[in-house]
């Protein structure tokens, strides 16, 4: 029998199955159901989500996805040899974990603080959920929903900070206004940022805050803690029509939303590139983003001596011809880090560069990783006043890499 | 296994059947590294559109009921939509595309999961925001836009390329 001849027939069944099974759909005019499936589907993706943090006694605390399950793992050895993960979700849901999507995690005094977005029914809509461990790890509470308003629509891009006080924050972008005034059949342009905040510890959440109406949809929120305990989120704004600048403000119930980029970016679209914080011990706000305006363009970098008020004259860093991407920044006192990807058309390339006063000065960029596939986005984080690389790729695994050991 | 004849013929009666399946339902084709140059040099010195969209993307949306309008108004619109969702999703890429069904326009979706080597190859000053398009006019002159665009200003662009009043 000539096998390349049943090889080829079998290949034919199966197109002509894919196509009836297209037009059956079609016949039976179900696109939406459809939609919702297929939504559900991409929900199922594998993620190459890893996020990290250490807790006070050095241990290194790791979050990912794996099946519709955040799982939770720890190393003594800086990530070489790991625990058995934990699974923080008993029952399977659908956590996002691609592109703008990953699951937090914070430890402190003990406990570990689990925050992540769960896609809901509809395409493009999701709740937040939160789960804490008291018992180092061994188990997860049953994760809460800590969107006080349950529609199946956008609730998606959380960020979480947990205070000295043991409150914890989160904030997220929410299109529950957007589906009101929809309902009035009222324009309104773009999402919402809210924010809920525990006192106690995480058992449960206060209702939740509006920060500010017409943000940008899809780029992330992001969040630190200032010197008084109170969080500052940082999120993409939309000024104006269409004009897509960032946007800051500090969660004390007194602060009303300042501005804090001027690059003036007209788009109607989504940018899928939300920005980094990082507040220094000494009270110095470091901020970088990405925009791509056609004047001003790339990523960028500036700080506030005046709690976010105002900021430094933007520094563009990054080969704009490599495709500069994913800013993160992380302080440490007057220490600054900056890491962010680049694409030199073969590999990705994580690079760094490191401040010793401030942000006011910076070293030169430095190459300190590299794939030659996919991998998820730079972050830092710190131990003994130590910083470090933490990131994952899909050839390598996860890797944690100490930042500026030749220049300290 | 003892008839390959009949296998053989059988076999070529259900080759037979798939090209008109193929075309009823619009043949998606893989974008890899190369096919944007093939897309724009099988276009030398003609004026064409290339508009990059999603499926996780809502202004895309938007921008391909325009789209689906302006092929049928302009008949002579030399459009291209690449579809920048993993290959994986073809199904659900197909079924949106039947919906704004952009007639004879080249379809295609991205077929390497390392999407940042297809970008580089594309513009390297793009940095994958959606929806993405670009314009390119008979003259060589070309323009690249991120966002929704304004109707009235595609189609000032394709009356000037196609000569129309």
């Amino acid at each position: 029998m000539n096998r390349t001849l049943l090889a080829l027939f079998f290949v034919a069944i199966g197109l002509v199955d894919t196509q009836a099974a297209v037009q059956h759909d079609h016949v039976d005019r179900a696109p939406q159901q459809g939609r919702e499936k297929k939504w559900q589907d991409s929900l199922a993706k594998p993620s190459l989500a890893v996020t990290a943090t250490f807790d006070e006694s050095g241990k290194l605390w790791l979050a990912s996805i794996r099946d519709h399950h955040v799982y939770v793992s720890y190393s003594d050895d800086h990530g070489v040899t790991r625990s058995a993960p934990v699974k923080v979700n008993a029952e399977s849901e659908n956590i996002l974990g691609d592109g703008e999507n990953r699951p937090k995690i914070i430890v402190r005094k003990g406990v570990i603080y689990v925050s992540y977005t769960q896609g809901l029914a509809k395409p493009m809509s999701g709740d937040i959920r939160f789960s804490r461990s008291t018992d180092g790890g061994k188990s997860f509470s049953a994760p809460i929903t800590v969107n006080d308003n349950r529609e199946i629509i956008s609730h998606r891009f959380d960020s979480m900070m947990v205070n000295d006080k043991g409150h914890v924050y989160i904030a997220w972008l929410d299109k529950r206004d957007l589906s009101a005034a929809q309902k009035k059949g009222e324009k309104f342009s773009g999402a919402s940022v809210y924010y809920a905040m525990s006192e106690n510890g995480g058992i449960s959440f206060r209702s939740n805050v509006k920060i500010a109406d017409h943000v940008c949809e899809c780029c992330r929120t992001a969040m630190a803690v200032d010197t008084d305990d109170y969080p500052v989120v940082v999120w993409r704004h939309i000024y104006d029509a269409n004009i897509r600048d960032h946007a800051l403000a500090k969660l004390d119930g007194r602060m009303a939303p300042v501005r804090l980029s001027q690059e003036n970016w007209n788009v109607a679209g989504c940018p899928h590139h939300g920005p980094s914080l990082s507040i220094a011990s000494d009270g110095i706000y470091h901020a970088a983003w990405f925009s791509n305006a056609p004047e001003r363009h790339g990523l960028f970098y500036a700080h506030s001596a005046d709690q976010g008020r105002t900021f430094s004259s933007p520094l563009n860093f990054g080969n704009f011809e490599a495709q500069p991407a994913r800013p993160y920044v992380f302080s440490l006192g007057d220490r600054v880090y900056l890491v962010w990807k680049e694409f030199d058309g073969e590999n990705t390339g994580i690079f760094g560069m490191h401040s010793g006063d401030g942000g006011k000065s910076w070293s030169v960029p430095e190459k300190l990783a590299s794939t030659s596939d996919v991998s998820d986005w730079p972050m830092l984080i710190s131990e003994n006043n130590l910083a470090y690389l933490s990131w994952n790729t899909k050839n390598e695994g996860y890797r944690l890499i100490e930042m500026g050991v030749k220049n300290k | 296994m003892r008839r390959p004849g009949f296998l053989a013929g059988l076999c070529l009666t259900v080759l037979s059947l798939i090209p008109s399946a193929t075309l009823a339902a619009q043949e998606i084709r893989p974008f890899v590294r190369g096919s944007y140059q093939q897309i724009v040099s099988a276009r030398q010195g003609k004026p064409f559109v290339i508009n990059f969209w999603s499926l996780s993307c809502g202004y895309c949306k938007v921008e391909l009921s325009m789209f689906k309008e302006l092929v049928r108004k302009y008949p002579q619109l030399d459009l291209v939509v690449v579809s920048t969702d993993a290959y994986e999703e073809m199904e659900s890429v197909s079924g949106t595309l039947e919906i704004f069904s952009l007639g004879k326009s080249e379809t295609w979706l991205f077929a390497d999961s390392n999407t940042d080597r297809l970008r580089f190859e594309i513009d390297k000053r793009w940095y994958g925001e959606l929806p993405r398009t670009y314009f390119f006019g008979a003259d060589g002159k070309t323009g690249a836009f991120s966002g929704k665009l304004e109707q009235k200003d595609v189609e000032q662009w394709i009356k000037e390329q196609y000569g129309l009043r």
